[in-house]
């Protein structure tokens, strides 16, 4: 039976009257209920800005008149209720969820370069590793400059060596971009400890400073009482804020016209070429673009952790990068933020699962429990949802609809 | 004698040809699975060293190096034509990057199942041969009798997979199905079984690379044992063409011999850094491999 739509068509004047009315009550009620008047303000803001959020996206046509526009109110609407919810969070959740912001940057950079060309990278852990280090040994350098400048400088890093990467393996067909990634992944730990003067060889680096809030922002991130929780709560919204920038970047980017020329590669690049699109150049640009995000992830990582160790960047980290996002599905916007909430809970989930299952912790199996779940789906994705979590979920979405209009 | 035999150059290119070899071997093996599936086989490493532990649990039994030698051999030809059964097959005419992601997968399953079954730490592996160096005048020379059989092992492997290719019906038969699947099929060969055999051809070549690096005194038998010589058969493959086996085979043994001189005259840490730069640089002059001759691409 086919479900009937009514839809409701509200003189937008009306609207922007009651918006305002629920915003005023909402203020008015965040500031008596709260403890004191900073916490009440930030309430206010937090509910006003969502109900802003609404308002604007249920603007009929706007998704087609002004996407950019409707794109930003759902970034806005998704960082505003996920920094909202940080602060019922324990630290410990906090920080895996940090964690999961950053590695969603980067699985965000290889989804877009699979989605747009077609090829994959295996050394996206090691791109990652480039903006971690960047950031560290220009922070422990140039400790005044700003963390935004810096993280900037990590990302340029990282598009600098995906340039250099990239310009041979992008032009050729066939695998070669997979393999010289994946040497470049074997290499980088190499390529660490032969500068180790400026590395700090095996043990890595050590941030100068840890974040702390500005001072006009200090009374917002007094969650709790501890100094560590307030850090934490911090330094988890700076995460999930670059994150949405870097979401609405490239939710822009993916319908752009190089966006569009991407996919036509993926699909067909015969056809591309044919309509005048440079497939070197698109590629290559594709490459970089994802080399970008994932050195912006570790530069997150590095500001998250405080410190930065060779160790995290071996190839194993870009197998775990390509796992989640093939698992939240590769090629999608939405599947990068799965891969990112997967990776936030995946040490939890496992230790889980070894308590469970009454493993020995320290024994040979518990310890390649991780291998074996990650790799296991790997392959079980590839084979049966190549989409993963996000194509599934349209599946089923799309037989769902068919099925209630027939 | 002759000091000439134990110079420092000398003593570089004959222990590079040693290690050459052994990524030749691999990068045969890559090349074999490119040219007959057009897969790159990120697992190539991890199923020898799966197959090397099978055969070598062998051992315990009190079996000797021969019979383990010829279990490895066994346990790969049933993984390789396992694999392509199970895996493979569902892979064929997908997208680029399906066969890619599932044998990365396929190689971080096999690394964790042989660590969490058999551990990570180094087991050493009887060998048939002394590893101790031979003296010239007094000064040690490159070579051992187990450097001689490791080189004499894959030289006859490699000659062995030709003659096979080149004298043989089945290596006809292998060689049609590979270039025109469908004309063979037409011609009444079996391409999905000759595809399988493929696999398990390429499996047991990977394994002879396998036991012959893991017998190495230094490094022994690990579940990661592979990835090394796996990185550098892929670049040795990549620098020759991956439709080129004698290419392949070529650059595996020059890339052995410069990775010699690297570790010499440079460090240890520079070696995978420069057989990177190689890599890149030969890409871009030549794409398609040193010595692949260029072909059209059909539309």
């Amino acid at each position: 039976m086919r479900l009937i739509a009514v839809r409701f068509r509200v003189p937008i004047a009306i609207a922007i009257a009651i918006a305002i009315a629920i915003a005023i009550a909402v203020t008015v009620l965040a500031i008596v209920a709260a403890a004191n008047v900073r916490q009440g303000i930030a309430l206010s803001i937090a509910f006003d800005l969502a109900v802003a959020c609404v308002v604007v996206m249920s603007v009929p046509g706007l998704k087609a008149s002004h996407p950019v526009v409707s794109r930003a109110a759902l970034t806005l609407l998704g960082l505003d209720i996920a920094i909202f919810l940080t602060y019922f969070f324990s630290s410990s959740t906090n920080f895996n969820l940090a964690t999961g912001a950053a590695m969603s940057i980067v699985l965000l950079g290889l989804s877009f370069l699979t989605g747009a060309s077609g090829q994959i990278s295996l050394g996206n852990g090691a791109f990652m590793g480039v903006g971690a280090f960047a950031m560290a040994i220009w922070a422990n350098h140039h400790s005044s400059t700003p963390i935004v400048l810096t993280l900037l400088i990590a990302v340029m890093c990282g598009a600098l060596v995906g340039l250099l990467l990239g310009l041979p393996a992008t032009r050729l067909r066939g695998p070669y971009l997979a393999g010289m990634t994946f040497a470049f992944a074997v290499a980088f730990t190499f390529i660490l400890s032969s500068f180790s003067s400026w590395t700090g060889g095996d043990s890595g680096l050590q941030l100068p400073t840890a974040a702390i809030a500005p001072r006009w922002l200090d009374g917002f991130f007094q969650a709790g009482t501890s100094p560590l929780k307030t850090t934490t709560l911090y330094i988890t919204d700076v995460a999930i804020v670059v994150a949405g920038v870097a979401f609405f970047f490239m939710a822009n980017l993916f319908a752009s016209r190089t966006g569009r020329s991407m996919r036509l590669i993926r699909d067909n690049d015969v056809a591309a070429e044919l309509v005048g699109v440079s497939l070197p150049r698109t590629r290559v640009v594709a490459f970089i673009v994802s080399s970008a995000y994932a050195a912006l992830g570790g530069a997150l990582l590095t500001l998250i952790d405080n410190s930065v160790s060779p160790q995290t960047y071996s190839f194993a980290l870009s197998v775990t990068i390509l796992s989640l996002i093939v698992i939240g599905g590769i090629g999608t916007i939405s599947g990068a933020l799965i891969g990112g909430v997967i990776y936030a809970f995946s040490t939890n989930f496992i230790s889980w699962i070894t308590t469970q299952t009454g493993l020995n912790p320290q024994g040979n199996l518990a310890s390649q429990l991780n291998g074996i779940i990650f790799g296991g789906l790997l392959i079980v994705t590839m084979l049966f949802a190549p989409f993963g979590i996000t194509g599934a979920a349209r599946l089923l979405w799309h037989r769902l609809r068919t099925r209630s209009a027939r | 004698m002759d000091p000439f035999l134990t110079s420092r150059v000398v003593t570089d290119i004959l222990g590079g040809l040693t290690n050459g070899v052994t990524y030749g071997l691999l990068a045969l093996s890559l090349v074999l699975i490119w040219r007959s599936t057009g897969i790159l086989n990120f697992a190539q490493g991890a199923m020898p060293m799966f197959a090397t532990y099978l055969g070598f649990a062998l051992l315990s039994y009190h079996f000797g190096y021969w019979p383990c030698v010829v279990a490895c051999v066994i346990a790969a030809l049933i993984i390789g034509g396992l694999t392509e059964r199970l895996l493979v097959r569902r892979l064929y005419g997908k997208p680029e990057i399906n066969p890619i992601v599932v044998m990365v997968g396929f190689l971080i399953v096999l690394e964790a199942v042989a660590a969490a079954i058999w551990s990570s730490t180094p087991r050493s592996l009887p060998s048939p041969f002394s590893s101790i160096h031979w003296q010239l005048a007094g000064k040690p020379f490159a070579l051992s009798p187990f450097t001689v059989y490791e080189i004499v092992t894959a030289l006859v492997v490699m000659l062995a997979v030709a003659a096979l290719f080149r004298f043989t019906n089945l290596g006809l038969q292998l060689r049609a199905s590979a270039l025109a699947p469908e004309v063979s099929r037409l011609l009444g060969v079996r391409v999905g079984r000759l595809l399988t055999l493929g696999w398990m051809l390429s499996t047991a070549v990977g394994v002879i690379t396998a036991i012959l690096v893991s017998a190495n005194f230094f490094s022994g038998l690990t579940p990661t044992v592979m990835d090394g010589i796996f990185a550098y058969g892929f670049i040795a493959a990549a620098i020759g063409g991956l439709e080129s086996p004698v290419g392949a085979i070529t650059a595996g043994v020059v890339l052995g011999v410069v990775n010699q001189f690297v570790i010499d005259f440079v460090n240890q840490n520079a070696v995978i850094i420069i057989a990177l730069g190689i890599l890149v640089v030969s890409l871009m002059v030549r794409p398609s491999g040193v010595f692949t001759k260029s072909s059209q691409r059909r539309v």
